[in-house]
This record gives C-alpha cells, sequence and structure tokens, in this order.
C-alpha cells in the first residue's frame, strides 16, 4: 500500500530513512486458493475490505483442492463425470455461502496479516515485506 | 462418513431390471410422507427410482447431489416440502439454491444440468409426488446413461 502524506513526513523525518526507497509497508498477502474452504473468515475479519465475498466460484480452484478435503472430495466425484475442463467461473445462489472464491484486492490490502491470522487452514500466507529494491 | 453418505452407493447402483437409476432425496416431513401414502395406495414407481430419506431437503449437500451421480446414478431429485412450508423454517429454500449452484457446477463441466433437480409437494399430495418422479424419469430416459471414469 502506498504511504500516506503524513506516513511519508514521518518516513523521511527517521534519522536513517531505510523505509523511503521501499515505498510500501506491511505484509505481502500470498493465498493460496487450492487450500480455500470459502469460511470467508478473511472477509469478515479484514479491516480495508481488501478480501471480499466474491459473486463466483472458480470450479478449477475446486478441483485443485487436497484430496483429503471436503472440497477435494467433491473434486472427486465432479472429475469422475467431467466431460471437459471446467470453462469460466460460475455465478453462485445466493444461499450458497461456502462455494465462492474470495475477491482479493491487492490495491486496498493494508498488509496487516488479520487474515493469514483467521485462515483455519493457513491458504494465506503473511510475507515480511519486499526488501527495498 | 454419515450415515447419509453411506446411504448414497446403494441407492446409486444400477437396478437389475433398468437401464437407468435415479437417486430421489425425500424429506422426512413432506416428500416421504406422500411416498408413504403413495406406496400404500399401491401406486407403481419407475423401477429406476430409489428413495434416500433425508430428516430435510436442507441437509442435502453439493457433495451428496454429486457422489450420487459419480457412484452410478444417471438423475439425482431433491424432494422437499412447498416454499415457505419448511419444518425447519427455510431448509428447502438453501436445497433450492444447492440444487442451482450444482446445475451450474455440472454445465461447467459439459454434463447436462437437468440431471439434477428439485421438486416441491406437502405431505397430503402423493399424486404429486407420483408425477415429478415420473418426470424426472421422463426426462433421464431421453438422456444417455452417465458416463464415468
Amino acid at each position: 500500500m502506498p504511504l500516506t502524506r503524513r506516513g511519508k513526513a514521518m518516513a523521511e523525518a527517521l534519522p536513517a530513512a531505510t523505509f523511503k526507497s521501499s515505498g510500501s509497508f506491511g505484509c505481502e498477502i500470498v493465498r493460496h486458493e487450492e487450500l480455500c474452504v470459502g469460511c470467508g473468515r478473511c472477509a469478515t475479519s479484514c479491516p480495508s475490505g481488501a478480501s471480499q465475498r466474491g459473486e463466483s466460484f472458480d470450479v478449477k480452484q475446486l478441483l485443485s483442492a487436497p484430496p483429503d478435503s471436503r472440497r477435494g472430495a467433491l473434486a472427486a466425484a465432479l472429475r469422475r463425470i467431467a466431460r471437459h475442463e471446467p470453462e469460466a467461473p460460475i455465478d453462485v445462489p445466493p444461499r450458497v455461502t461456502t462455494y465462492r472464491t474470495i475477491a482479493y484486492e491487492a490495491d486496498r490490502c493494508l498488509g496487516c496479516g488479520t487474515c493469514a491470522r483467521a485462515c483455519p487452514v493457513d491458504a494465506i500466507e503473511a510475507r515480511p515485506p519486499r526488501a527495498a529494491p | 462418513m454419515t450415515a447419509l453418505a453411506k446411504a448414497i452407493e446403494p441407492a446409486a447402483a444400477r437396478p437389475d431390471n433398468d437401464q437407468r437409476s435415479i437417486v430421489a432425496f425425500c424429506c422426512r416431513e413432506c416428500a416421504y410422507a406422500a411416498a408413504d401414502t403413495s406406496a400404500n395406495a399401491r401406486t407403481p414407481l419407475p423401477s429406476s427410482v430409489r428413495l434416500v430419506l433425508v430428516p430435510c431437503s436442507g441437509r442435502v449437500s453439493p457433495l451428496h447431489m454429486l457422489s450420487a451421480l459419480a457412484e452410478g446414478a444417471d438423475g439425482c431429485m431433491v424432494a422437499g416440502c412447498l416454499e415457505g412450508q419448511c419444518h425447519y423454517r427455510e431448509g428447502n429454500f438453501n436445497a433450492i439454491d444447492r440444487v442451482r449452484f450444482v446445475q451450474r457446477l455440472l454445465a461447467s463441466v459439459g454434463v447436462e444440468p437437468e440431471r439434477v433437480r428439485m421438486f416441491t409437494m406437502s405431505a397430503g399430495e402423493p399424486p404429486r409426488f407420483v408425477a415429478a418422479v415420473r418426470e424426472m424419469d421422463r426426462v433421464v430416459r431421453g438422456l444417455q446413461p452417465l458416463r464415468r471414469s
């Protein structure tokens, strides 16, 4: 996330000014969509609304789920009867809540890592911020 | 494995005297009661249909429907109470949306979405249950047997 005006002023006031060149703070959020179980805790805990429950579901995400999980069982059943590879993501009816792809907007992400802590299956990784180029 | 998941595989197996097999998830309060009454009246049902008793149509998850198809069924129907008359308030609305989700899932991998369908009826309407089963049987017989890998 880019720095605010006040943040920039604070960074420039630091004696070593190591932040100046990095341009951003916070963790780098890496999502492993194939592990996601669709519980939506990242969306409910996100303070900035960067992670939200989407309106659609990517079937490829379902097919790459680990085989011992619940989604993996569904994927195994689907793979047995499938005639071809899934095409576009499908729209999800309103009452189906768990089979949704989380829409993650990196632009709105603060890098706080709350979603990584809330995730019950460790599908979100909060890596330390990348070193300045 | 839950009792319901265990019940799916034998129900999905193809009957000896039929080319097609249909698994019907029937809610205890309405659809199964209607099925019971129609059976007491000795109304013949298509031989392809196997009933699976569930407490409420909202118990049926997408996994149950898909595993019925994967284990050998050519069609799968969910029968619940009339809209707004679910004995567990909103179970049948959940079931309607789940069936719609499974239909879209099937369509995205090239399987006919008509293979999964939702029906609603009240306990006092055995003819409606019989009509629903016959309709499902007619639709599934119009399709090729489901290919599995």
